[in-house]
């Protein structure tokens, strides 16, 4: 019968999507994590400036991307218990344990997930540069590169052809190098940033880069870098840096 | 859109351009052919690639080339990449409310007369793309289209460059195409590349990933 | 010794509520307020609301003050269900006064920890999935620094120099952008007043659940202070010449 109300469930949706990108890439002794921080629902923006990017320790760093309410309260979590294991052992926790800590959280939130996707990047234990990639419900591996959120398809295969060289094949009797050099790390950061802010509408506004060094390691490569402004607790162990870039505002 | 998958990009270089595409047909997931070429030349220097759906691609690929032989013939002149564009919008439009299920790609050179007593005149680098009911996009870079649309504009966006020569064009489109395509589970399996100039059409089959 | 988890914080066992199941949500809101704005200033935060509470198309509640003073230093404005608002307040209310009496310490919440306090409680709800069905900006003044915050129904929090909720977020949210952006710290309290009152009239022209009496907060180095109700001078003349759609299509 036209014009009959139909009884209607209206069910109330408990998450949402924040848009933005973000994005990391390991190297020999160092490793870049990165995101925009445009946050986003719908047509509308939200704020121009909302961090994703959040130093855990002086060797590791956590991005968040997603459902932001979820990002913010599990980024919380994350700090809450590597402070309790600060307290119980007088130090941080290694990169690969807060990567399977980070594994046991997400899981335990099976049925009811944080809408969230995570990379982890730092330092390991052995001095080298490492990033986590883990899903919402927490499968997780170490990779060498990866990006994620809003316009995760235009990096990531932008990211295989200038990290691992995908489809490229070395000059005869030459090899491709297995790790970066940071300046080259940093310019196909930057590139990747500006290219998805030129084609998704989600990506833009600001770039956060945090750039971790390994223990020991000299500032080489971080020369011609403006504004690179220094988190860490001290200078004797692992450093972590901040450098922020504007990105276009349309 | 998804059907049978597959992709195309397009390129501007310096006096020159390039299109290219994936060769799989697929029937959902499934692969059915590693052979199924999606670009078709119009013209000496115009090519025109189609993907979408396969039975559209086959029946445009048709249709297009009746219109072209009919053009040909009823203004004795060969057809321009400018009109070619507009006569595939408006073979789209036509099916507004019923459209064929294909994104078109089009490159080629145009000929651009010179002034009177000024030599003869210049051949300049046309691309174009549109949506399938025929909404033109006339781009100064680069075309994208297919499954792997969103991919190929990433790797693009950070790889193309102004005024390439002919051979780093080449070099440019398949990093693009064949990158874009191995992170794309319903495009792929190997590639083909024209690359067209004023003097000859280079046209290549890249070896690529074949899973 | 090998502990991680401090002991009160471990997940408890205990039986759940046996009627948990046969509790009904309150799931769409009923008496709503529309749009909140707010901008930072030369000397502090302003926020604007008007004072109609809806029932649907209907405007049921003329005088109702969407604006509240939360302690010594905050004011919140809420769009959204206005009974959840009143439930907002009181306990927002008793919570400065449980910190009053209790600690004893003659500390009082800034806007800082209530935008905190308050996001927690809206996050907790929605992941309840029975929700506090409110957008609420959160303005403050402490220690010479300004505080403008957002929260939503979701847990959702973001900062920005402007924010508006509601059909704000599309009409408004542009104009104060435009006015404020990039001159945070000259704009003077008048300017910032005058902004406010050309939004509010615009929102008024184009808002149906909107009304012409609105109320400005100013926070300052001297504290919170609520105005009276303002009435907005209005003139209708520019409808005549709208001419395409609508009633009048020729």
């Amino acid at each position: 019968m036209p014009g009959m109300a139909h009884p209607q469930q209206h069910q109330f949706n408990p998450y949402s999507e924040n848009g933005g990108t973000i994005l990391a890439i390991a190297g020999a002794d160092f490793t870049v994590i990165a995101g925009d921080t445009r946050q986003s629902e719908g047509y509308s923006i939200q704020t121009r400036y909302a961090p994703k990017v959040f130093r855990l320790t002086d060797r590791a760093v956590l991005a968040v991307n997603g459902f932001a309410a979820d990002g913010n309260m599990f980024v919380k979590k994350v700090k809450q218990r590597l402070e309790w294991y600060r307290h119980a052992h007088a130090k941080d926790m290694p990169l690969r344990a807060i990567a399977r800590l980070i594994q046991t959280m997400l899981y335990a939130q099976r049925f009811f997930p944080y809408y969230v996707y995570n990379i982890l990047g730092g330092i390991e234990d052995d001095g080298t540069g490492a990033v986590y990639s883990f899903d919402p419900v927490g499968s997780y591996e170490r990779e060498a590169c990866r990006a994620a959120g809003a316009a995760q398809s235009l990096v990531q295969p932008f990211l295989d052809n200038q990290i691992y060289f995908k489809n490229q094949t070395a000059a005869p009797g030459q090899t491709h190098p297995c790790h970066l050099p940071l300046p080259d790390v940093l310019s196909i950061v930057i590139d990747s940033f500006t290219s998805a802010t030129e084609r998704h509408i989600e990506v833009g506004d600001g770039l956060e880069m945090y750039i971790v060094l390994a223990k020991g390691r000299t500032l080489h490569g971080m020369e011609g870098l403006r504004g690179a402004q220094e988190l860490s607790t001290q200078t004797d162990g692992e450093r972590v840096f901040v450098v922020r870039r504007e990105l276009k505002k349309d | 859109m998804q059907y049978n998958g597959g992709s195309i990009v397009a390129m501007v270089g310096k006096d020159c351009v390039a299109i290219a595409s994936d060769l799989r047909l697929g029937s959902q997931a499934l692969t059915v052919a590693t052979n199924f070429e999606k670009i078709f030349p119009v013209q000496d220097r115009l090519y025109l690639g189609l993907t979408g759906l396969a039975s559209d691609v086959a029946t445009l690929r048709e249709r297009f080339r009746f219109l072209t032989n009919a053009y040909t013939m009823k203004e004795s002149r060969a057809i321009t990449p400018s009109a070619f564009a507009h006569l595939v919008s408006s073979t789209l439009y036509e099916r507004r409310f019923g459209p064929y299920f294909i994104e078109p790609v089009i490159a080629g050179l145009e000929f651009h007369p010179a002034p009177e007593g000024e030599g003869k005149g210049t051949w300049r680098p046309y691309i174009a793309g549109a949506d399938l009911i025929g909404c033109l996009n006339f781009a100064k870079d680069f075309i994208v289209a297919g499954t792997a649309a969103d991919k190929l504009f990433g790797v693009a966006e950070g790889l193309w460059e102004p005024d390439m020569e002919a051979e780093d064009l080449f070099e440019t489109i398949s990093q693009t195409l064949m990158n874009a395509v191995d992170r794309d589970a319903y495009s792929g399996w190997g590639a083909v590349v024209h690359v067209i100039t004023k003097d000859k059409v280079v046209t290549r089959t890249l070896k690529s990933r074949m899973d | 010794m090998y502990n991680t988890y401090p002991l009160h914080n471990r997940p408890q066992n205990t039986p759940k509520d046996a009627f948990s199941e046969g509790v009904q949500h309150t799931q769409q809101p009923i008496v709503t307020g529309t749009s909140i704005l707010a901008l930072k200033y030369k000397d502090g935060i302003m926020l604007a609301a008007d004072n109609l509470a809806s029932y649907g198309s209907l405007a049921r509640f003329k005088d109702v003050s969407r604006l509240r003073q939360i302690g010594e230093y905050t004011v919140i404005g809420a769009s959204g269900d206005m009974s959840d608002f009143q439930y907002i307040t009181r306990e927002l209310d008793s919570v400065i006064v449980d910190e009053e009496v209790t600690k004893q310490d003659g500390y009082q919440l800034g806007p800082k920890e209530i935008h905190e306090y308050l996001a927690n409680v809206m996050y907790g709800k929605r992941s309840k999935m029975d929700p506090l069905w409110n957008s609420i900006l959160v303005g403050g003044f402490r220690d010479g620094e300004r505080f403008l915050a957002f929260v939503d129904l979701l847990g959702v929090t973001y900062t920005s120099p402007t924010l508006a909720t509601g059909y704000g977020a599309y009409i408004a949210q542009p104009l104060l952008r435009k006015a404020v952006e990039g001159k945070e710290d000259t704009l003077t309290e008048a300017e910032a007043h005058k902004i406010l009152e050309d939004c509010m009239r615009v929102l008024y022209y184009r808002d149906a659940r909107s009304i012409n009496k609105y109320q400005i907060a100013t926070i300052n180095a001297s504290g919170p202070s609520i105005s009276d109700p303002i009435k907005l001078e209005t003139s209708w003349g520019f409808a005549e010449g709208i001419r395409g759609y609508g009633a009048q299509t020729a």
